[in-house]
Parts: C-alpha cells; sequence; structure tokens
C-alpha cells in the first residue's frame, strides 16, 4: 500500500516531466527552416528555394563588431558582411577587386582610391572618403590601443601617431591618409608597398561611421546603435548565442545578393557543432575545425567539404642547441608526414614541402618543393647523415601547447626520430605560457618546437619574414635563433619589389635558403593547413571558405531540397 | 538571527579581500601576455598602448587598489582578452544564464534524488534499495560530459525531441531547450541527495524518539513524515547550500556542451588568456555566490534543528 503510494508519486512526476520534454520539444522542432535533409540526398536540386533564409554555426564568439578593434576570425567574418570595404579579394586567385572603391592609381609609394558614389550607410547618410579617413586615424590613436594598427603601419606619420605620448593631436594630422573630396582617398607610404592594396582588404581598413562612433562610444557596436554600409545588417546578437544578420535592401549592389537572412549561432563546442548540423538546426558550419575523433567519420558523408588554408604547421628547430646543419637535416628527413597527415591528423590537410602554403598567389613559381621535406620521409637517407653528425644529442626535448591533436603529432615524430637512436622528450605547455617560454629569443631548455603561422593577408613573405634575424633580441617572431644576412637582405629586397612575378622569385630564392640543397633548415614545416566544414545540399553549391578564413555571404543561394 | 546574519555579512568584505589578493597573486604568477593571443607577435608600440590602456604599466600594489576599487564600485573595466566587451556583460548579461542552469540543475535533484533516497531508505535492501543505490552509483561515476554526449545523441539527434544546443535568454524565459542540461547537470547532486537521504533515514530509524514515537502508537505516516524526514533533512541541508553554489558556477563543462552563453567560457578563456579583469570579477562574484549560499545554509539549520537556535 505504503509502497504504492510512493511509486504512483514518482510514476507521475516522470511521465510529467518527460511530458513536457516531448510537448515542448515538438514545438520547438522546426529549426531546420531551408533544407533538413542532411542525410541522402545527393544532389542539390538546382532551384533556388522560395525562402532565402540559412543558419550557420560560428565556432567562436565575435567579441565586437568594431573593425578598429577586432582581432578574431569570427569577428572579421561578420564584419566583412556587414560592410563594404574598399576592395576585395577574390576567392579563388586572392588579386584585389574593385568593391567600393570603383578603381585605384599608384604612383610609386602614392595611392588613391576613387570611390564609387552609391555607397550609403544603413541610416542613408552617403559613404565618403572622409570617413575612412577618420577610421584609419581612430585605429591609429595610441588611446583606442588597438592590436592591428601595426597593419596601417605602412602609411607615412602612421607609426609616429600610434606612438606619442604628447602632441598627438598635431601627429595626428600629420598621418597621410586624406579624403581629398567626398570620393576620393588619398594615401601616403613611408614607400613603395605593392601589397598595400590587397591589404586594404583587411577588416581593420573598414570605414566606421563618425556621428555613431562618437554618439555611443564602445556602446556603438550593439544591434540598436550600430551603422554599418554593407550587404547585410545586424539584426540581433546575443554574446556566446546567437548572432542575426538580415539583407540590407539598401545596399548599392542587393540585387546580386540572393539571401534574405543569416541566422547565427554560435556553438563552440565541436561535437555539439556537429551534433546540431547532423540533427538539421543548421545548415552549414563556419570551418572552424571539426573534433578529430569524427574525422574519420565525417570524410565518407556527403556534407563534408574542405577548403586549403594559408597557414602552415612546422617544428621549430632552436639553432643554438641543434646547431649542426646535418643534424637538423637528418631530423627533417626522418619524419614521414603522409603518416602524420593521413592517420594521425586526418583533417585531409597537405603534408608541407616548404613553409610557402598551396593555394598562396605565386605558388608555382614559389615551388618550395624541399629535397629535406619528402612527404614520405626518407629514414635511409636520414640514418646515413645522422651518422655523419659530430656530436649528436641523444635526447632531445620537443615542445608544444596543450590544444588538442599537438600532442598525438609528436608522439608520431618522437618514435620516427627513435629510428635515428634520438630519445625525444615531449612536453606540453599552457599556450601562454608556452609562447612566453619560445621568446624569442627561446628558453634553452627548447631544442624544438611546434608553431604554425596562419597568414594575415595572401602575400607569401607575410610567413617568410617571420624567419628574418632576432636582432635585436626579441624584435621578431624568429623563436630558432637562425640568423642569416643573406635571407635578410633578400626580404628587404622583396619588400620593395613591387612587381608580383619577381617578388614570387625572390620568394623562391627565399625558401631555397631555408630549404634548399644547401639551406640552413631552421625549422621543417610538417603540413599545410585547411578548413574541413560541413553544409548541407541546400547551400553546398555556392556555400565557399575562402584561404583567408572568409565566408561571402553575398554569394550564397539556398537551393531547392 | 539578525545580529548573526549582520555578522557574517560584514565578514564577507575581509574573504572578499583575500580573495582578490590571492587571485591576483596566481595571475601574476603564471606569466604570459595576455595581448598576445596568437603565434604572431605583439609589436611593441601595439603592446605598450595596450599595457597603459589596461594599466599594467603601473607597479602591482596600484594595479592590486584598481582591482579591489573596481569590485567595490561594482565596475570591471573593459575585457582583456575580448577587445570591445565590458567585463561587466558577462555579470550582468550571462551570469544571469548560469544562475538558471544551476537552479534548474538543482530542481531535478531535489525533485528525483530526494524521493528516490527516501524511497531507499523505506525498504532497505528491497529491489527498491538496491535499484536507487546502482543509479545513484552511476550518477556518481558517469562524467557529466559524457552523459551529455550521450542525452544529445538519442535525444536531440536520433529522435529529435529537443534541440541539440542553445539557451533561452531571458531570465524567466523556458523551453525545452534546458531539459538536456540541466538534469545532465543535475545527475551529480541528485545521485548525492539520494545516498545523503538514504543514509541519514537509516540511520534516524534506530533513534531512541522514532522508537518512543512508535510505541505512543503514531501512525507509521506520521512517524516518517515528522519525525524522521524533517531530522533526517539536517545533513542534505548542510550539502544542498555548497553543492547551489557548485552548480551555478561549477557548470563550465556542460555550458561549454551545450552552447549554453553563461560564465562559464568566460572564466575558462579569462585564465587562458590572463584577461585579469575578467577572471578578478568572476572569482569575487563566484565567492559571493559560495558565500551567501553558506549563509542561507546557517539560517535554515536554524529552523530545522532547533538546537542551534537555542545557540544563537
Amino acid at each position: 500500500m505504503r509502497r504504492k503510494t510512493w511509486l504512483l508519486l514518482l510514476a507521475s512526476l516522470v511521465a510529467v516531466l518527460s511530458l513536457g520534454a516531448a510537448g515542448c520539444g515538438g514545438d520547438d522542432d522546426d529549426g531546420g527552416e531551408a533544407g533538413q535533409d542532411t542525410g541522402a540526398a545527393t544532389d542539390g536540386g538546382g532551384q533556388p528555394a522560395a525562402e532565402q533564409v540559412m543558419t550557420v554555426a560560428w565556432g567562436a564568439d565575435p567579441p565586437a563588431l568594431d573593425p578598429g578593434i577586432a582581432e578574431d576570425t569570427t569577428s572579421s567574418n561578420i564584419l566583412l558582411n556587414l560592410m563594404d570595404p574598399l576592395v576585395k579579394l577574390n576567392p579563388d586567385t586572392l588579386e584585389a577587386e574593385p568593391a567600393l572603391a570603383e578603381s585605384w592609381d599608384v604612383e610609386g609609394p602614392l595611392v588613391t582610391f576613387h570611390l564609387r558614389e552609391d555607397g550609403t550607410w544603413t541610416n542613408g547618410d552617403p559613404v565618403t572618403a572622409a570617413d575612412f579617413e577618420y577610421a584609419w586615424k581612430r585605429v591609429l590613436d595610441p588611446e583606442l590601443a588597438s592590436g592591428y594598427s601595426y597593419q596601417l603601419g605602412g602609411i607615412k606619420g602612421a607609426a609616429e601617431y600610434n606612438s606619442c605620448e604628447s602632441n598627438c593631436a598635431a601627429l595626428r594630422d600629420k598621418v597621410m591618409v586624406t579624403a581629398v573630396d567626398d570620393y576620393t582617398l588619398e594615401v601616403e607610404l613611408t614607400s613603395e608597398q605593392p601589397w598595400f592594396i590587397q591589404q586594404a582588404s583587411h577588416h581593420v581598413f573598414l570605414p566606421v561611421h563618425q556621428a555613431t562612433v562618437e554618439e555611443f562610444g564602445a556602446q556603438w557596436t550593439e544591434p540598436q546603435n550600430i551603422v554599418t554600409n554593407g550587404p547585410f545588417m545586424l539584426e540581433s546578437f546575443e554574446h556566446e548565442a546567437n548572432i542575426d544578420l538580415v539583407k540590407n535592401p539598401d545596399w548599392r549592389d542587393a540585387d546580386s545578393v540572393s539571401l534574405d537572412r543569416i541566422n547565427g549561432r554560435i556553438i563552440i563546442d565541436g561535437v555539439t557543432r556537429v551534433q546540431a548540423f547532423e540533427a538539421g538546426e543548421v545548415d552549414a558550419l563556419d570551418g572552424a575545425g571539426l573534433p578529430p575523433e569524427e574525422i574519420e567519420r565525417l570524410k565518407t558523408e556527403p556534407y563534408y567539404e574542405q577548403y586549403p588554408a594559408l597557414g602552415t604547421y612546422y617544428y621549430g628547430f632552436n639553432t643554438k642547441n641543434i646547431s649542426d646543419i646535418k643534424e637538423r637535416q637528418a631530423l627533417s628527413l626522418a619524419i614521414n608526414r603522409k603518416i602524420i597527415t593521413d592517420n594521425i591528423d586526418r583533417t585531409g590537410r597537405d603534408q608541407a614541402t616548404g613553409m610557402t602554403p598551396k593555394g598562396m598567389p605565386g605558388f608555382d613559381v614559389i615551388n618550395p618543393d624541399s629535397e629535406w621535406l619528402p612527404p614520405e620521409g626518407d629514414m635511409e637517407r636520414a640514418q646515413e647523415i645522422y651518422a655523419e653528425v659530430a656530436n649528436p644529442h641523444s635526447q632531445i626535448n620537443l615542445f608544444h601547447n596543450d590544444a588538442p591533436g599537438h600532442k598525438e603529432i609528436a608522439v608520431a615524430v618522437q618514435d620516427q626520430w627513435s629510428e635515428l637512436g634520438v630519445q625525444t622528450t615531449i612536453k606540453a605547455q599552457e599556450w601562454a605560457q608556452f609562447l612566453e617560454f619560445l621568446g624569442p629569443p627561446p628558453n634553452d631548455e627548447v631544442d624544438v618546437y611546434r608553431l604554425g603561422w596562419i597568414y594575415d593577408f595572401p602575400d607569401a613573405l607575410n610567413g617568410l619574414e617571420v624567419f628574418i634575424c632576432d636582432d635585436p633580441p626579441g624584435s621578431t617572431n624568429n623563436s630558432t635563433n637562425w640568423c642569416e644576412p643573406e635571407y635578410d637582405a633578400l626580404v628587404d629586397e622583396a619588400r620593395a619589389t613591387p612587381d608580383e612575378d619577381a617578388r614570387w622569385e625572390i620568394y623562391g630564392q627565399l625558401e631555397d635558403l631555408m630549404f634548399g640543397p644547401d639551406g640552413g633548415l631552421p625549422i621543417t614545416p610538417i603540413m599545410w593547413y585547411t578548413y574541413p566544414n560541413l553544409e548541407n545540399d541546400a547551400v553546398r553549391d555556392t556555400f565557399f571558405i575562402s584561404p583567408l578564413d572568409q565566408i561571402d555571404f553575398t554569394k550564397v543561394v539556398v537551393q531547392e531540397g | 538571527m539578525a545580529a548573526f546574519i549582520i555578522r557574517r555579512l560584514i565578514w564577507t568584505i575581509p574573504v572578499i579581500l583575500l580573495v582578490i589578493l590571492m587571485t591576483f597573486v596566481m595571475m601574476k604568477q603564471i606569466g604570459g601576455n595576455p595581448f598576445r593571443r596568437s603565434e604572431r607577435p605583439v609589436p611593441p608600440q601595439v603592446q605598450e598602448n595596450l599595457e597603459r590602456k589596461f594599466g599594467l604599466d603601473q607597479p602591482w600594489w596600484q594595479q592590486y587598489i584598481t582591482y579591489v576599487k573596481n569590485t567595490f564600485t561594482f565596475d570591471f573595466g573593459p575585457s582583456l582578452s575580448a577587445p570591445g566587451r565590458d567585463v561587466n556583460d558577462y555579470v550582468t548579461e550571462q551570469f544571469p544564464r548560469s544562475i538558471k542552469l544551476g537552479i534548474l540543475a538543482f530542481i531535478w535533484a531535489v525533485l528525483l534524488g530526494l524521493p528516490a533516497g527516501i524511497i531507499a531508505a523505506l525498504r532497505p535492501n528491497s529491489f527498491w534499495d538496491y535499484g536507487v543505490m546502482f543509479f545513484s552509483n552511476v550518477g556518481f561515476a558517469i562524467p557529466s560530459f559524457l552523459v551529455a554526449t550521450l542525452l544529445i545523441y538519442y535525444f536531440a539527434v536520433k529522435f529529435s525531441l529537443v534541440p541539440t544546443s542553445g539557451w533561452p535568454l531571458g531570465v524567466w524565459e523556458l523551453d525545452s531547450r534546458v531539459l538536456l542540461p540541466s538534469f545532465a547537470l543535475g545527475l551529480l547532486p541528485m545521485a548525492y541527495f539520494a545516498r545523503l537521504v538514504r543514509g541519514s533515514m537509516l540511520e534516524t530509524f534506530q533513534q531512541d524518539y522514532v522508537r518512543t514515537a512508535r510505541a505512543k502508537g503514531l501512525r507509521y505516516r506520521r512517524v516518517v513524515g515528522v519525525h524522521v524526514l524533517r531530522n533526517s533533512l539536517i545533513p542534505v541541508v548542510t550539502a544542498a547550500g555548497p553543492l547551489l553554489g557548485f552548480l551555478v558556477t561549477g557548470a563550465f563543462v556542460i555550458e561549454f556542451i551545450f552552447g549554453i552563453p553563461g560564465i562559464g567560457k568566460g572564466f575558462i578563456d579569462g585564465v587562458r588568456n590572463r584577461d585579469y579583469a575578467l577572471v578578478m570579477a568572476l572569482t569575487v562574484l563566484l565567492s559571493v555566490v559560495i558565500i551567501f549560499a553558506n549563509l542561507i545554509v546557517d539560517i535554515l539549520y536554524g529552523i530545522l534543528d532547533p538546537r542551534t537556535r537555542a545557540r544563537t
């Protein structure tokens, strides 16, 4: 009798709760909107859907949608869809193409942008050259303390203003970016900088609406305050939850935009992101990475996509410790990169044969195809060369940061090096401490370290110039202690070479100085990055992630399932 | 009672000062540059501007004073690691969501854990007892992230009963998205409560006053309801306070998996990125929660247990 009462109580409680669950679930289950059929259907159909709405899962929270201070890729990605930059990069060739600037002239260090006259802010104001002048000087204002202010460092007077302590107003006027008239923006650079036009596609060069920024201060990016000038508008934004964009019907080229609405869900956990996609709640992910343990399965699914990225994953040698070039050659040769990419990393990355990654403009000319970096390694030759090393290390310290995946690769390398008779001690560190440990100059304990380089803009120099001499100490990001005056001279020469083909030749020589037959091998690149992604049939034909991690939503068309 | 509460409240001030000091010292000890978030070096000029902006160019004691001042004026300033965000955003917007998650998990624990424990205690060594204890062990042993992932897989992906992730953002807003995360988080306290209640009730059953009550001829239901249950709840209440604090503050993993915009990620990122302002704000906040949870427990003690009331 008594037992029955309790039983009944419990049963009814469970029933009520599960009923509640089912009821709510039913109501909420219409989240997929455009195209639930992530499953077996193979053909996208080809007909644009009546409802042009898609849901994308962002892998990180954009801290702020202020082009002056944003530093992360998610903010950058969203900003470039909210705003209209001067120039855009062609997603395939990465060449600069007209956007808000319909043309530009370059005469030595003098660059003149001619703006279109039909650019408007979302409050109706015209977009003028003065908006750019204001925005760029704002980025350089030391009080804003923009992390990307150095991107504008090539402009005459920029560095002086950015580092001013007194007399700032006068220095501000000496920054050589000038709105000559409403639609002409004149920029004087410190020297001829052939990459400046491409660089101007970076989000830090976006204009801001002066009156809005001044009225609302730090709050100007809130959805109710923000004024933008691009194809989409910010409708709502809740940090770490969702960010929704809607089409800007008044944008100058609105007719070319299909999407009416982009619902953004911010899902930071990789496993949850995959589950949200497979449950049909989102149409595509943003290329922020898939959980390694799921890759194997996902790769066989029809909704798996993969894009080349401009980034290189490498092992650096502390050449002060591993000072014998033969030892570096042997260690580099002993690494089987194919095993690492195919069996350990499994995200479809390419084995690196040099620093400059595939997909970089001029890759075929630069041709980083080093004999010291054979994709499957060359243990025989490695052992031969290792035998010639005068004082080989029997024990090597390999440092990596404790993010997922690095340890597994380190273990594989440890195993491969053991065939040379080298005993590798793997040491993992937390990211911020790791970076401090690497200096430069690196801590003496470091023999080999793992790092990666993600390119800021599509020019091989951006990665190659990392390895110039660290002189004075700590002035660069070169933790290898490798210093080759000839290399530095070539980097300087490349910086002063406006002609692309000629510059690519120099990049080839730079690669050679590092990885050629007599190269110094300060690092041994392991693989080139990719962006693995999931996209359902409704969007996969038009959804594209550029090598610089940008998604251009103006090109996306939702297809009939 | 009032004097007791006031005394306890005043005590929180030195505790918070100590929390700030310890957090400050520890954050400074681990080193690392808060402005370097990638492989890319921070140009010296940029570093200098940022340090000036966030007051890191000042001597350590001055920085400490600033943090103390910020704490007591509830203005934690801008975040170091998320450029453009104010730390106060985390406190006012995201913290209430963590509180909601913690409270919902607590409700699961009370709704299922207490009855389960009572059932087990009323029929010791029966099928029900073994069943409850089995589930309690399971609840203890399986980590919440595994439970969470399994729940999402079955209820959201496979049977599509609820969405995989997300959270109703309004303070009083509830929908099906709260079910899985709060259950996953509530599983451990549920198991804990069941165990605690069972043990405590079995012990109370042995007490003389229970035997007396039964000898007096009181109905079994009244003996259990008034004498046993009430006295068995004291250890539960003792555990519940800190537990609630833990649920509100310790749900990092669950928040992460279910994409809940609470404070969990802010805390982890704050420490990883050396965001002194953010870590300081959240640590203080969490200490306040724990202090208050314990205070409420002490007050409840007085109500449940006449002996403590006599002493205060």
